[in-house]
């Protein structure tokens, strides 16, 4: 296989901070704002109860990263453990989500660039979707230069990030500037902690870009585990100190603004506050894209793999032993969703897919302990079975708190998902067969239509003009879909 | 293959792609013009991602039956 080929070059440090820096991308710099305007000081609160619903996910990535640490992270697992279906798309929502990600934090890093561009009165006006496809360009050829590179460029960016927002926290606990009597409220009650932790949940999302490179990482038996573990945990305190920091002023002065962090900042740095932010929002930004594009091209070569996606993905770059095909054709379509502006309504997939991959995980981790009890686990989860039970059980309330968008747009997600799949796995002829059928169907439905609207039937106040259009456009589509599926059915077979 | 039902399949596959492509360029409609939504009395937002989710879906699937017509034409 030629996974063997990738080369595994990735420490604990290296590691850790993929996992750090995937995390912390513009959430927790804009998040806040909303989330304290639900639950009060009890921010503090919802944002370490988030830090538990992820610990319970993460250790069950760290227990079968540990056991399988091929390529793929959660489509390995889950193709471990169920196949099929399932597998594909554990796997399908962990490309797009990553993707998404990727062209959602290089928009961002552009609109931030070009705001401090605008601030520092800098004579050019910068184009956002020219700075974002140049910054994916960069990651891009990072990426395909090799995993050392990538994790280096990566352990670089979040230690200037930590040091910066170890600066403002520093300055925000000690510089005296905020209240001291910090009083525990919340306005919602427990009920508003649960949907600001539901809102802010996706500041920890990102963190599991360790599994994925899990193929990459040295002695994967003891670095995944403590990774991970270390990756979580530090996530935790390092949330919560800033929550604790921001709730040191009033919440009146920043809570439901869009830039909390900065406001905040400014309130005890003054103008360098708000400077030190926006540079902290940009690199955070920075190592997001970085991560993603590395996430999504492993996915995608894991994919390949197994035979879902076409080969070519699974072919690694002689040199540099990367999946630069996989790596290539995922950053053109990040380019293209951040370029066209796309990205911004199909953002809110994100957080549909990572919490299906969640999902995923701890269905996998129960199903392999029943079923492979003697697979060799350097790291076991403790407390089995409650620890899936309750990683699953958490991520389940997330989906009930999710916006309907988002889960309009992960449904869309997934019936392209199941296309896919279908056109890939059951062969050209039985894919014409279903599509024969799906076109009766849209031809019959097109008819209904047209009789409901022409004989006034649907309660929709319509212009006469408009109900003639409608019903003419309706006849038209119940035609041409019911020639197709004439054409679709009639065919032969090797045709 | 006859050459008639070649060139109905190449006629109704590239009318298909086409009605795709409107499909899918309506639902982007809908989601950043206002007045796309007020001419089809959409009121609220989950209606805007309603319209959307069957734009999209109808799109995507009428470009890929086009496109197995096309290839059979071919």
């Amino acid at each position: 296989m030629g996974e063997t080929r990738l080369k595994r070059e990735l420490g604990l440090l290296q590691a850790t901070m993929m996992g750090i820096g995937g995390a912390i991308c513009a959430g927790v710099f804009v998040t806040l704002g909303y989330a304290a305007t639900l639950a009060g000081t009890a921010l503090i609160i919802a944002m370490a109860l988030c830090g538990i619903i992820n610990l319970f996910t993460m250790l069950s990535y760290a227990e079968l990263g540990a056991a399988i640490p091929s390529a793929g992270g959660e489509y390995t697992f889950a193709k471990a453990s169920f196949g099929g279906f399932l597998a594909f798309a554990t796997g399908w929502f962990e490309w797009i989500s990553n993707m998404f990600y990727a062209s959602f934090c290089a928009v961002g890093f552009a609109y931030l660039v070009s705001y401090a561009a605008q601030a520092a009165n800098l004579p050019i006006a910068l184009n956002v979707p020219v700075v974002a496809v140049i910054t994916v360009a960069v990651f891009t050829i990072i990426n395909i230069k090799g995993i050392k590179e990538t994790g280096g460029t990566e352990t670089a960016l979040v230690i200037v990030l930590l040091a910066l927002l170890c600066i403002f926290t520093i300055w925000g606990l000690f510089g005296g500037q905020g209240t001291s009597n910090m009083e525990l409220s919340a306005p919602g009650g427990f009920f508003g902690v649960l949907r600001a932790a539901a809102f802010i949940f996706v500041v920890y999302l990102g963190g599991e870009a360790i599994a994925v490179a899990q193929a990459e990482i040295k002695d994967p038996g003891k670095t995944i585990p403590r990774a991970i573990l270390l990756s979580c945990l530090s996530l935790i305190i390092i949330y919560t100190i800033i929550a604790y920091v921001v709730l040191r002023v009033p919440l009146g002065d920043w809570a439901g603004k869009e830039s909390p962090l900065a406001s905040v900042a400014e309130r005890f740095m003054g103008p360098l506050g708000v400077g030190i932010i926006t540079v902290a929002g940009s690199i955070a930004a920075l190592s997001s894209v970085n991560t993603s594009i590395m996430a999504q091209s492993r996915v995608a070569y894991a994919l390949a793999r197994d035979g879902y996606f076409p080969k070519s993905f699974f072919s690694l770059h002689k040199r540099f032993c990367t999946p630069y095909i996989a790596t290539l054709v995922g950053s053109i379509f990040v380019a293209a969703t951040a370029a066209t502006g796309v990205v911004n309504f199909v953002a809110y997939a994100t957080d549909f897919g990572f919490i299906i991959g969640f999902i995923f995980v701890n269905l996998s981790l129960i199903k392999l302990r029943r079923d492979k009890p003697n697979l060799y686990r350097p790291f076991k989860v403790p407390i089995y079975p409650l620890t899936p039970i309750l990683g699953i059980s958490t991520s389940l309330m997330l989906l009930f708190f999710l916006e309907p968008s988002t889960l309009f747009i992960g449904a869309e997600l997934f019936i392209f998902g199941l296309i896919a799949y279908y056109t890939r796995m059951i062969g050209h002829y039985r894919s014409c067969l279903a599509a024969g059928g799906m076109n009766l169907g849209i031809s019959a439905f097109s008819a209904l239509l047209a009789y409901l609207i022409i004989s006034a039937s649907l309660p929709i106040p319509l212009s006469q003009n408009m109900i003639l259009l409608i019903f003419g456009v309706a006849v038209f589509i119940s035609i041409i879909y019911l020639i197709a599926f004439l054409l679709n059915i009639t065919r032969k077979e090797g045709e | 293959m006859t050459k008639i039902r070649r060139l109905i399949s190449r006629f109704i596959g590239g009318t298909q792609c086409v009605l795709g492509a409107l499909a899918s360029v309506f639902a982007f409609l809908v989601y950043i013009s206002l007045s796309t939504r007020e001419t089809i009395a959409i009121t609220s937002e989950a209606e805007v991602y309603l319209y959307m989710f069957l734009s999209l879906v109808f799109g995507v699937f009428s470009i890929l039956s086009g496109l197995f017509l096309l290839r059979e034409a071919k």
